[in-house]
């Protein structure tokens, strides 16, 4: 273990993006982007950069709307993806609208909604909605309504 | 670090596409991952990463495995409550789980300040800390002399935590307007 060096002076201000393993980009690409109306922001090939090449990946980008990307999809041509390293991830809706109408479309793709938070330990705000359901490679995605004063 | 092995730069085979509306969804909310040792990870992240403890909580059952445990660390962010969880999953035997990173390529947190120069001082101040990145600090794009032929705009370093998970420290994305600013409605093959 490295030498503890106290509270760093430049520290994280947010989670910003996420890149999740996929085994199928087209069938993963189409759920993100109908369930969730991510907006595609870039595409990899797996030569297009010399870290691509040498991870043998292929990179879908995918942007809330603000940032180039927020949530990226990844296939790996060598190794075999799995669920073994996270647990889930939570994507908050921008407001009511889009909560209601999110939860309409996993109704649409006959997709099972579980409702609620996924960890039982996790807090929730008083009257904050939230459900869970997972994308095509059983990834656990949680979905929270964004709560504005 | 160069660009590529050959100090060639392959960004003209990265296709982008202009983002201009919003989706149904503001940010990333929160991540929960595997860790073999809660103690050892907090300390990772509390120590390099610069987050802070905010709470952990007693053996509670696994949401969707049956007979199985989990125990949660969660972690903040200074704008950012409870943004990551890191997990101790045990098995029906209370065996503790290996996480087989797998699941994700890499997670980043946004560095206060948001700015190139943050970037190279979270990343200076890790090396005198003793911590070594995998990757960076480097610039996803493809303008010399830090771009790495990749996209984004972003500059980040890398670093594996202690389950080999790997987690960028970043700033300075681009966002859809800047980035259109400086590329128009061109695309990245047509820019090559």
């Amino acid at each position: 273990m490295n030498a503890h060096v106290g509270q760093p002076k430049i520290a994280p201000a947010k989670l910003q993006h996420h890149v999740i393993y996929v085994s199928d980009l087209k069938r993963s690409k189409d759920f993100y982007m109908k369930l969730f109306d991510l907006q595609f922001s870039a595409l990899n090939h797996p030569d297009s950069s010399a870290a691509m090449r040498l991870s043998n990946q292929e990179m879908h980008f995918f942007s809330f709307g603000f940032y180039h990307h927020d949530i990226c999809l990844v296939k790996h041509h060598k190794l075999k993806m799995d669920n073994n390293s996270m647990l889930h991830f939570t994507l908050m809706a921008r407001d009511r609208d889009a909560f209601d109408a999110i939860r309409k479309s996993a109704a649409a793709m006959e997709i099972p909604v579980r409702d609620g938070r996924l960890i039982a330990s996790a807090k929730t705000s008083p009257g904050q909605r939230s459900y869970c359901l997972q994308d095509p490679d059983q990834h656990w995605i949680e979905i929270i309504e964004e709560q504005r004063p | 670090m160069p660009p590529t092995i050959t100090r060639r730069r392959f960004s003209n085979k990265t296709e982008d596409y202009g983002v201009f509306k919003p989706s149904r969804i503001a940010q990333i909310g929160q991540l929960s991952i595997y860790v073999q040792d809660i103690e050892r990870s907090r300390q990772w992240y509390e120590t390099l990463g610069g987050l802070r403890h905010s709470r952990t909580c007693e053996q509670e059952p696994h949401p969707f495995k049956p007979g199985w445990t989990i125990r949660c660390c969660y972690m903040s962010a200074a704008d950012h409550k409870e943004c990551l969880v890191l997990i101790e999953e045990r098995d029906p035997e209370g065996k503790v789980t290996v996480p087989s990173g797998m699941s994700f390529f890499h997670t980043a947190f946004e560095l206060e300040g948001n700015r190139l120069e943050n970037v190279f001082a979270f990343a200076a101040q890790s090396k005198q800390g003793g911590f070594v990145p995998n990757y960076g600090p480097v610039r996803h794009n493809g303008d010399p002399p830090l771009g790495d032929g990749e996209t984004g705009g972003n500059v980040a370093c890398y670093f594996y935590d202690p389950d080999y998970n790997n987690v960028e420290f970043c700033g300075a994305m681009d966002t859809i307007e800047n980035y259109r600013a400086r590329y128009g409605d061109t695309r990245g093959s047509a820019r090559a």
